[in-house]
């Protein structure tokens, strides 16, 4: 009994104490120590935390069952969760689900529950799935099978932890006993204007998506009046197929901590949240020592090496969710609410946190910046390719021989990513198309591989940088199914705050199903068509955030380069591909039709 | 270029190609509206925070996307279009999604035509969606005296929630659970009803469409006349305890709360009348009392021989006291007072409210009501007193005037309290809560830690046990009754489950001031723990039999809910029908056995008072006259009032009511009687006064037995009783 509460504990812990008193409104930390005690959250108890937070009891109720970790009712003894998602999609989680399913069909509910879940970042190592929110890479039905009956029987059960050697990487200046350098060096000097300088000089920009130019966002900040600021880490990475962040955490803290260091220098935040993504246990703990060993050598806390300067910094663990890797969502989940991203303006940099000026950057952003002030904007700028600047972390996943993360000069060709480092399409067969940063990227043909990875020249080619989440397929892929995945990925990560997002997911969906049955009459197929410009159109223009801005991008990069291939299978049930209209793939949609409970 | 021009505070901006002067601090909306622009929206109300979640109101800015003008603050020389074909084109699509997984015509539309969301898809024509419609239903709630919720309506605009929680701070209503499975919940998803929602009726007139509208009760109104003065809302709101409550909610409530004035010695209500209002004093005294003989039906007779001159006749306790009869019990009532048992009788004033069990439960008066001065009072149907009753300044009054008035004489009615001192009982009159529960909420479960003691103020609570497959229920308790000492005295768990059968009212001592209590009144302790014995043995006896019995055999034919059956061998039984001619006999006329019934095997289970293990003729008497003894025999107490409840209660038709005619006061002649018939309720009382029932006596065939069925069917099943 306890065993099994424990497991679920491992999963969200917020803050640790230092800032918890001011945190008034957070109450992640008393309902996971319910759950701790219980397993789930008792309606009895939930009502005694109200009284003695005096918190009303719908606002407790709103924030538990928003976030997938909290239960509201008593969990079973095995909850195995098939991450569903592109790149264990294209690696065999439907079949896997099916086996399990099969596996466990006399079970009852109380003992074992499958269900799907959104990416659990470990696409290189699909297919992967979480039994009572411990992950497990590359299963197979049998391997898991035998885990979630010990679990069932009461055992403790263990997350492998992939033993992770220290890569050496380009992107890190320092020598093993150089780290910290450019802080060291900054803080007699104080010379913040000339960081943003620098920064602007290298034109840096965010690594997590947008691209927006990281001088301005700091600056922004800096000139806040506001003597209350925060720095935070997006390292809430959720896009399928992202897993650039999870090597960056693994292999180079120290950069991503100075980064921080240096962004509260600049803009005079004393205070920083790493926000980590829950899946990332071995992270969260490299993390958290690596800080400690800052506060030990006197780089955190309070007169950071003998100056007058503060800075703290903390891990916050996501409570879960892709949309919390919204900014403004994120910041909502820290403080305890929903995670519903916020009407813009005004921006984070604004009001942010706690209602105060906010910088928020991606992991690799911040890792960014010591390496360009330690070396120089010139070196930064030569370490491109075909005239873009600097280094880029890139996972790479899917039907690949060599899934991974890379590490590659800006603006080289997609072709050498796919082919050179993550050794081609798998099996001999032949490369069908790619995406060039998860499905919100949407997917490009064959046709484009020489395109280049960077974020003007993917804009242009109609994709983008994103979060350099290559996810690539073979041809034996169907890229409708491949559309109706990364749909049913939207709607299942909408936060459900607006309309457009919240409906017009669900929408889409329902019409990708009856797409992907076939048969569809062809007035009808017309009519669908441009219904779905319409939907596509509208959330994209009317949605709060990029999440249901982008929901349309794969369904319509498909039927932008792959038309006749969707045109056959809607009108003539034809699946160039092979793989749907079989038994299995009807049994298998059978089974996911509707929304995950 | 007009920079200059512009006062300060002011910003110029270009609405759909027309310049104008703008507050700086405005929307877009605002600023669209303040020029004659209107733009549609859902979720914008100009009373509430902008949260801009519908996105009708989007504006064209020039920028990448659209913007929500009802969250975009003015930017000085911003372009905005209200009505470009982007923008109409997407509000149109936004309006077909919401379409297609709405109800239409709603319940909003359908009372009043005036659903926004459909008002808006029509103008729009975007009234026949072509998305695919909802696959799954997210439901009804129908769960609230008040408001009607439909989920499948609910279109997440965030306004109910605004308006209970921004607006009348009421902190009930908020959002849960995520994406398209989002929708809204009171508290931790209670029903509305059992939710700590205090009725003000912001939510519903918040709400665009028909997710939360009025409930349209049977009789919304009462009927104005003379001495009947109606109220407008306006006027309703200037009562103190109405204040906070929505206008438009009053508005729609009209009707149901009348102003009466009655004279000296005019009847208010006449006890074991239906009803559905409640009184509440505003001015004046009344008397209140029971006229129906306090007395018990007593047939006598001789034991020996046919049944000549055989009668029933009314007698008090007095005269015939019967077992297990508690001497000093007071008639507890549908008011703040309870009557005493010699003399029924007390007086209402000011601020007294009565009739709330027969306005929340439709349970018949408990008693008549007369005034005895110029009186002035509030009518009101379920609704209003339901808005009443959840204020909590009102609230804070009744509990003060029953912590006053009556909780004395409440703990004074339970006998083995009489000993507690003046002191202790001022104490408690301040120390003990006073909760509330709607029906079929769970006051405790069984296995729950015992930690109050309670004493039931006003409706009924259910107390059971579970047994695997089933629920016994141990007993029904009425106003008077209390519980929770068995948990307490012994091992400190709830030995039995306590459920809320209808609108129930409880006085709850802490289990700290219980212990103090029993330490202090070694006499209170001992009362109590001989009671709980004997609850306790009472209880194992019953669930004894439950055990020995094979269960399902039985339960289809709901013969284990009989603890003693009448049964007639229908081999022997010639249908001469003796049977019913002596139970006749046996009480004056009035039979309390009809042969006919569910048949088992060769037998016929004949239809006479069932002792059934829940006993639902007990659930609503309105002053507490109907109880089992520990024989699990019916006992109708003295103070029936012949209201017949019960009667119409017992699935079986076994109890019937016994007209009298008695002498009463006549109201025409004050200080004179006058003959009036006055009934009271019966039920097989097993011929006890015979040394068998007279129905067993008079077969002639040995068809007729009484039998208790756990060995009885047991043996004939092959399955001898257990031990």
């Amino acid at each position: 009994m306890s065993k099994r509460t424990s497991l679920s504990v491992v999963v969200c812990r917020g803050f640790s104490t230092p800032l918890r008193a001011r945190r008034g409104a957070v109450i992640f930390d008393d309902l996971r120590a319910i759950q701790l005690r219980y397993g789930f959250l008792p309606k009895a108890e939930l009502e005694g935390l109200s009284q003695r937070n005096q918190t009303p009891l719908y606002q407790i109720h709103s924030v538990a069952s928003f976030y997938p970790h909290f239960h509201l009712a008593p969990p079973p003894k095995a909850e195995i969760r098939v991450c569903a998602d592109m790149s264990c999609h294209l690696n065999g989680a439907c079949e896997l689900r099916a086996d399990l399913e099969r596996r466990f069909a006399n079970s009852r509910p109380e003992e074992v529950q499958i269900r799907d879940v959104s990416c659990l970042g470990r696409c290189d190592h699909a297919p992967a799935i979480s039994i009572n929110d411990h992950i497990f890479t590359v299963v197979t039905a049998a391997h898991a099978e035998l885990i979630a009956r010990s679990a069932i029987r009461g055992d403790d059960i263990h997350e492998p932890h992939p033993e992770q050697a220290r890569i050496a990487c380009k992107a890190d200046p320092y020598g093993e006993d150089e780290k910290y350098g450019v802080v060291r060096k900054l803080i007699p000097s104080k010379a913040w204007d000339d960081v943003l300088a620098q920064l602007k000089a290298a034109e840096l920009k965010g690594m997590g998506g947008a691209g927006f130019p990281t001088s301005m966002k700091w600056d922004l900040v800096r000139k806040q009046p506001d003597p209350v600021k925060y720095v935070v880490c997006n390292a809430d990475e959720s896009e399928p197929g992202t897993i650039k962040d999870r090597f960056i955490m693994t292999n180079l803290p120290h950069l991503l901590i100075e980064g921080m260091i240096i962004a509260g220098l600049v803009t005079g935040a004393k205070r920083g949240i790493v926000y980590i993504r829950h899946e990332y246990h071995l992270q969260e703990e490299i993390l958290g020592e690596e800080i400690r060993r800052c506060y030990r050598s006197g780089l955190l806390g309070k007169k950071i090496l003998g100056s007058d300067l503060d800075f703290d910094l903390e891990v916050f663990v996501s409570p879960g969710g892709y949309i919390c890797g919204e900014e403004s969502a994120l910041i909502e989940a820290i403080e305890g609410h929903r995670a519903e991203p916020r009407n813009k303006p005004p921006f984070p940099g604004q009001i942010g946190l706690w209602q105060k000026p906010t910088v928020i950057n991606n992991v690799e952003t911040f890792i960014n910046v010591p390496q360009i002030l330690a070396r120089s904007v010139d070196w930064f700028v030569a370490q491109g390719a075909g005239g873009s600047r600097g280094l880029k972390f890139v996972g790479v996943s899917g039907h690949v021989a060599r899934p991974g993360i890379f590490e590659v000069s800006m603006g080289v060709p997609m072709r050498d990513v796919i082919f050179n480092h993550a050794g081609g399409v798998r099996g001999g067969r032949q490369l069908k198309s790619f995406a060039p940063s998860g499905p919100s990227s949407g997917y490009l043909p064959a046709s484009m591989i020489d395109v280049r990875l960077d974020f003007k020249a993917l804009a242009e080619a109609g994709s983008m940088l994103g979060s350099g989440a290559i996810v690539v397929c073979d041809d034996t892929t169907c890229m409708l199914d491949m559309a109706l995945n990364a749909v049913r990925f939207y709607r299942n990560e909408s936060c459900g705050k607006c309309v457009p997002c919240r409906v017009g997911s669900q929408k889409m969906a329902d019409m990708l199903v009856r797409w992907t049955q076939g048969g569809v009459p062809e007035s009808q197929y017309r009519a669908d068509l441009s219904l779905l410009g319409e939907l596509s159109q509208a959330m994209s223009l009317t949605s709060i955030c990029g999440l249901g801005q982008i929901a349309p991008a794969p369904i319509q990069s498909v039927l932008k380069h792959f038309r006749a291939e969707v045109d056959a299978h809607v009108l003539r049930s034809q699946c160039p591909s092979g793989i749907c209209f079989t038994p299995a793939a009807r049994a298998g949609e059978a089974q996911r039709l509707g929304i995950r409970p | 270029m007009a920079a200059t021009l512009t006062p300060p505070g002011m910003i110029d901006i270009t609405l759909d190609g027309r310049s104008v002067r703008v507050p700086a601090d405005t929307t877009v909306f605002d600023a669209a509206r303040m020029n004659g622009i209107t733009i549609p929206t859902l979720c914008h109300l100009q009373n509430q925070t902008p949260v801009g979640v519908c996105r009708l109101c989007v504006v064209d800015t020039g920028a990448r996307v659209l913007a929500a003008s009802c969250v975009r603050p003015v930017e000085p020389g911003m372009k905005v279009v209200t009505n470009s074909e982007k923008v109409l084109g997407a509000r149109k699509t936004l309006l077909e999604l919401m379409m297609s997984d709405h109800p239409s015509p709603c319940a909003r539309q359908q009372n009043s035509g005036d659903c926004e969301l459909e008002t808006l898809a029509k103008a729009a024509g975007a009234s026949q969606p072509r998305f695919a419609k909802r696959t799954v239903a997210r439901g009804k709630d129908d769960s609230s005296l008040a408001i009607a919720v439909d989920h499948d309506a609910c279109i997440l605009c965030d306004r109910c929630i605004r308006g209970c929680d921004e607006v009348k701070s009421n902190f009930v209503l908020g959002r849960m659970g995520k994406s398209y499975s989002a929708g809204i919940a009171f508290d931790l998803n209670s029903p509305m009803g059992d939710s700590t929602c205090v009725s003000c009726g912001e939510c519903m007139v918040s709400c665009p469409t028909g997710a939360l509208t009025n409930k349209s009760v049977v009789g919304t109104a009462i009927v104005v006349g003379p001495g009947a003065q109606g109220f407008e809302a306006e006027d309703l709101l200037q009562i103190p305890v109405f204040k906070g409550v929505s206008g438009t909610f009053l508005e729609l409530n009209r009707g149901a709360i009348v102003k009466r004035r009655f004279r000296k010695g005019d009847v208010i209500c006449r006890e074991g009348e239906f009803g559905s209002t409640a009184f509440y004093i505003l001015e004046g005294k009344a008397k209140v009392s029971i006229s129906t003989p306090i007395a018990h039906v007593k047939t006598q007779g001789g034991a020996k021989g046919l049944f000549k001159r055989l009668s029933s006749t009314l007698v008090a306790r007095e005269e015939d006291k019967r077992e297990e009869e508690v001497r000093d019990r007071t008639i507890p009532i549908d008011a703040s007072v309870d009557l005493a048992y010699g003399n029924p009788v007390a007086e209402l004033g000011p601020g007294d409210l009565f009739g709330e069990m027969t306005c929340m439960n439709f349970y018949p008066r408990s008693a008549a009501v007369i005034a005895e001065s110029d009186v002035v009072a509030f009518e009101m149907l379920r609704n209003v007193l339901d808005i009443m009753l959840k204020n909590k300044t009102f609230r804070g009054q009744l509990d003060q005037t029953y912590r006053r008035r009556a909780l004395e004489n409440h703990l004074r009615g339970v006998p083995m309290f009489a000993d507690l001192s003046p002191d202790f009982i001022e104490h408690l009159k301040e120390s003990v809560e006073l909760q509330r529960f709607a029906p079929g909420q769970t006051i405790a479960l069984q296995g729950d830690p015992a930690d109050s003691f309670y004493l039931v103020r006003i409706g009924f609570v259910k107390i059971s046990e579970n047994y695997p497959g089933g629920e016994m229920v141990l007993a029904y308790l009425s106003r008077g009754d209390y519980f929770g000492e068995i948990g307490l005295l012994g091992g400190g768990v709830r030995t039995a489950a306590c459920t809320a059968l209808d609108h129930v009212e409880l006085v709850r001592i802490s289990g700290e001031d219980f212990r103090d209590m029993v330490a202090r009144f070694p006499s209170v302790r001992t009362g109590l723990e001989a009671v709980a014995a004997e609850r306790r043995a009472a209880n194992q006896q019953r669930m004894q039999m439950v055990h020995n019995v094979p269960i399902d055999q039985f339960l289809w034919q709901g013969l284990m809910e009989a603890q003693s059956l009448l049964i007639l061998d229908l081999q022997n039984c010639t249908r001469c029908d003796a049977c019913v001619n002596a139970c006749a006999d046996a009480h004056d006329g009035i039979t309390r056995l009809i042969r006919d019934g569910l048949r088992f095997d060769q037998y016929l289970v004949a239809t006479s008072c069932r002792q059934c293990r829940d006993p639902l003729c007990m659930v609503g008497c309105p002053v507490g006259s109907i109880r089992r003894r520990n024989s699990l025999e019916v006992i109708i107490e003295d103070w029936c009032i012949g209201c017949g409840l019960c009667a119409q209660n017992c699935p079986y038709g076994n109890i019937n009511l016994h007209p009298f005619e008695v002498m009463v006061d006549d109201p025409e002649r004050a200080g004179r009687k006058k003959p009036a018939i006055k009934q009271k309720a019966t039920s097989c009382d097993l011929c006890t006064h015979l040394k068998e029932p007279s129905c067993v006596y008079a077969c002639p065939h040995d068809a007729a037995h009484r039998v208790d069925p756990r060995t009885f069917f047991a043996e004939m099943l092959g399955q001898g009783p257990a031990k």
